[in-house]
């Protein structure tokens, strides 16, 4: 067999014509891209006036002293509302507490989806049932959703109490609303009611893709459900399960609504459940600091990104490894297969 | 061939890349535009000289009020059409927690969608400091109108609308669990004293001798200044400098939370209770048996399935070290600054101050009236005889200490308590620390 000589391919050369085609064709090509360009160019500007304009007015806004209470001169102030971010703790708490609702938020909610999503996949009787009854927090708006848990944990009238209490957990009435810890467990557990359906909706939908016949050689090959589970299913559905942890880290910062309805308007109590979404609200509207919410709202912009990054990263990293032999791949390991040709 | 006429047509029928790019540059210049414009947002009213009351207003306005009162839908907004030949182009009621920041979103983008607006005292301060509310002038003020309620729509000197009811805090009991606990159900506690220790008899059988509503910024803040004014304290002194973290401030925190964490008479719930109207509904239920509340506790507590009016009590708060003394709750109407039709709205704030309007306000709301005369008339008297409480009420101090930077210090402030509430540090510590960031926050309006 001779040996072959690696060489960087060369681009394809353009076919020419006689008489100038290739020259008429060049022409044509920059024709089609302009007229490529102007077919996209309303869905462009739309970007631009809904996506694009608002987050540089954000950015220029962030740049400035912005606090029509205190003055009507909004003067250039650089990058001032940035070094706030670093110095107020107030800022630095609401991100401790948007850390600790988003970890369990993302992480716990995407584990009990993919939990779900596994047990509905199974036969059993009012499966279909089950189904539908998965959706009722999804059809929920989000606002109905934060009265209904205050309403369900108010200390004195709650249905929570009343059932904890009936199984014997609690002795006597807790106010749950009363305190920031246990405020913002309530919230975390109003949220994830009401994520749980849609993830799960999409794991089901990941689920039924993955090959039946996949499951059947590994129990004759004598794997265990755990191990199917491991081998099989969560490898197959990997690319969702990143999109679902991209989606939800997303939606645990812009967290909002149910904080609202849950603590009268004002994140309480003592601020326990003003995560750093709801502390940008406070600061621009209730006090408003433009300038400085804009500043928070960019750096909520930046932490999406950042985690977005991160879990792809973070999903790619195996995959690296693997591909340079890095780490052990027994039989039925996970990730891709060591060429033997 | 066919590709290059397709190209040539092309071009003919739709603009060019250039024309597309100016459209575009045109679009982002315009929106570049309009957020300079914001640049001048605040100075409209700063401005502004004092509007006085004109011979006559014609045309429409658009009203945005708080949804504390019914009688303005069921009534006066025709009556005040039919008097006046005005027309009320809308009148729309907001949740008064929500109402703020869509205030402050209305001004800041000079919108003039609505021509009168709700006021109260922190409102007045700080949209009227930012120029967002039309000043008026001495003349557009009805004789008679009281000093507290007239400062709830004014700020530093400068009026900037017209009370729509007169309001304050009193101590309302329930003389039934007063009566149940061996306590004289017709005497009210005198001093801090005897209302702890009238508390602490009321207490026990799934009843608290006392509620208050501090679940939000603002009810915290509340609950405290009024156990600081019972104190003899102030929030500010005259250089307005935090003063309240005095040791009046520190006895009065201290003395609120005992009432919830040592003598256990506070209902716990008063942590979760996010308005004034859950309060009115827990002490119309018999749940509470003593709660210092706004003059709508009393039309509630009467109301039919309720207590009944031989069953509540009302008196003038106990105080601590001085007399009595109340947190002042009125509200009014101002007019926008960027309103169109400023004339006709000056009407609208007169004609709700008028004694027909104000009659009303008193027989169906519960809330006072806004002037003197009203307030002994007998009619009303006899309709609400709270009245006659805020009367003896209204001879020690009623404040509220409105001013442009009151939401950030109550943000601060109230963490502070709810945190000494909880135990979670002592009532100096969080006074000091709330202290230190309001004089920050302060210092930014110098």
């Amino acid at each position: 067999m001779p040996a072959t000589t690696l060489t960087t391919p060369s681009r394809p050369h353009a076919p020419t014509a006689p008489g100038g085609g290739r020259l008429r064709r060049g022409r044509a090509e920059r024709g089609d891209r302009r007229f490529n360009l102007l077919l996209m160019a309303p869905a462009v500007l739309v970007v631009l006036a809904l996506f694009a304009y608002p987050i540089g007015y954000a950015g220029w806004l962030s740049l400035h002293q912005w606090n029509d209470k205190i003055s009507p001169v909004h003067p250039y102030t650089g990058t001032d509302n940035y070094h706030q971010l670093f110095t107020d703790p107030a800022y630095r708490e609401a991100l401790n507490r948007t850390v600790y609702f988003s970890v369990i938020t993302v992480l716990a909610g995407v584990a009990l989806a993919i939990g779900l999503a596994v047990l509905l996949t199974q036969q059993f009787r009012f499966r279909a049932l089950a189904r539908v009854l998965l959706l009722v927090p999804w059809a929920v708006p989000p606002v109905v959703n934060g009265i209904m848990w205050h309403l369900i944990f108010d200390g004195d009238t709650g249905i929570a109490n009343t059932v904890l209490r009936g199984l014997g957990i609690i002795d006597g009435n807790k106010q749950w609303l009363s305190s920031p810890t246990s405020a913002m467990n309530v919230l975390i557990f109003a949220e994830m009611w009401k994520l749980l359906p849609f993830l799960t909706l999409l794991f089901i939908a990941a689920l039924q893709s993955v090959p039946a016949n996949l499951y059947r050689a590994a129990s004759i090959d004598g794997a265990g459900a755990i191990r199917r589970f491991a081998f099989i299913t969560l490898p197959s559905i990997r690319t969702t399960i990143l999109f679902a942890l991209i989606v939800q880290s997303m939606w645990s910062l812009k967290v909002f609504d149910t904080i609202y309805v849950l603590t009268g308007g004002s994140g309480g109590p003592a601020g326990g459940t003003t995560t750093v979404n709801f502390f940008a609200y406070l600061t621009t509207f209730s006090n408003l600091d433009r300038g400085y919410g804009a500043a928070i709202a960019i750096s909520i912009m930046a932490l999406v990104l950042l985690i977005a990054v991160f879990w792809m990263l973070l999903f790619r990293a195996p995959s690296w490894f693997v591909a340079r032999g890095i780490g052990r791949r027994g039989p039925g390991g996970l990730g891709p297969r060591r060429r033997t040709a | 061939m066919a590709h290059h006429s397709q190209h040539t047509q092309s071009s003919h029928s739709l603009p060019s890349r250039r024309s597309a790019l100016a459209l575009g540059g045109g679009l982002i210049a315009a929106a570049g535009l309009t957020a300079c414009s914001g640049g001048s947002t605040g100075t409209a009213g700063t401005s502004a000289s004092p509007l006085a009351p004109a011979s006559s207003a014609g045309g429409s306005i658009r009203i945005l009020d708080d949804n504390t009162n019914k009688i303005f839908q069921s009534g006066v907004v025709a009556q005040f059409e039919k008097d006046t030949g005005i027309k009320v182009e809308k009148y729309e009621q907001a949740n008064f927690n929500d109402l703020h920041d869509r205030l402050a979103t209305l001004f800041s983008a000079q919108d003039s969608s609505y021509d009168v607006v709700m006021t109260w005292a922190a409102w007045s301060a700080e949209f009227g400091r930012a120029g967002w509310l039309q000043p008026l002038d001495r003349s557009a003020v009805p004789q008679g109108v009281l000093p507290a309620a007239l400062d709830a729509v004014s700020y530093g000197g400068t009026v900037y609308g017209l009370p729509k009811f007169a309001s304050a805090q009193t101590m309302f009991w329930n003389k039934n669990l007063f009566d149940k606990a061996g306590l004289a159900p017709d005497t009210a506690p005198a001093t801090w004293d005897d209302f702890v220790s009238a508390a602490k008899e009321l207490t026990g059988g799934g009843v608290y001798g006392y509620a208050a509503d501090m679940g939000n910024t603002d009810g915290a803040y509340q609950n405290f200044l009024r156990v600081l004014l019972l104190n003899g304290g102030t929030m500010y002194d005259a250089d307005n400098k935090p003063a309240f973290n005095s040791d009046k401030g520190v006895d009065a925190l201290d003395r609120l939370v005992r009432l919830l964490r040592t003598d256990k008479v506070m209902s716990p719930s008063s942590l979760q209770i996010t308005n004034s109207s859950d309060l009115n509904t827990l002490f119309a239920n018999g749940k509470a048996a003593i709660v210092f509340n706004w003059p709508a506790q009393y039309p509630v507590a009467v109301a039919q399935g309720a207590l009944g009016a031989s069953a509540v009590g009302n008196g003038i708060l106990p105080g601590i070290t001085v007399k009595s003394a109340s947190i002042d709750g009125s509200e009014g109407f101002a007019i926008n600054a960027f309103s169109q039709n400023k004339a006709a709205a000056l009407k609208w704030l007169q004609y709700v101050t008028t004694a027909p309007v104000q009659r009303e306000m008193v027989q169906k709301e519960g809330w006072f009236p806004v002037t003197t005369s009203l307030l002994q008339e007998k009619t009303v008297t006899s309709h609400l005889p709270i009245v006659s409480t805020y009367l003896q009420e209204s001879r020690y101090p009623i404040k509220r200490f409105g001013a442009p930077w009151y939401s950030d210090v109550v943000q601060q402030l109230s963490t502070g308590i709810t945190t000494a509430m909880l135990g979670r540090t002592t009532p100096k510590k969080a006074l000091d620390t709330a202290a230190d960031q309001a004089s920050a926050i302060i210092a930014k309006y110098k």
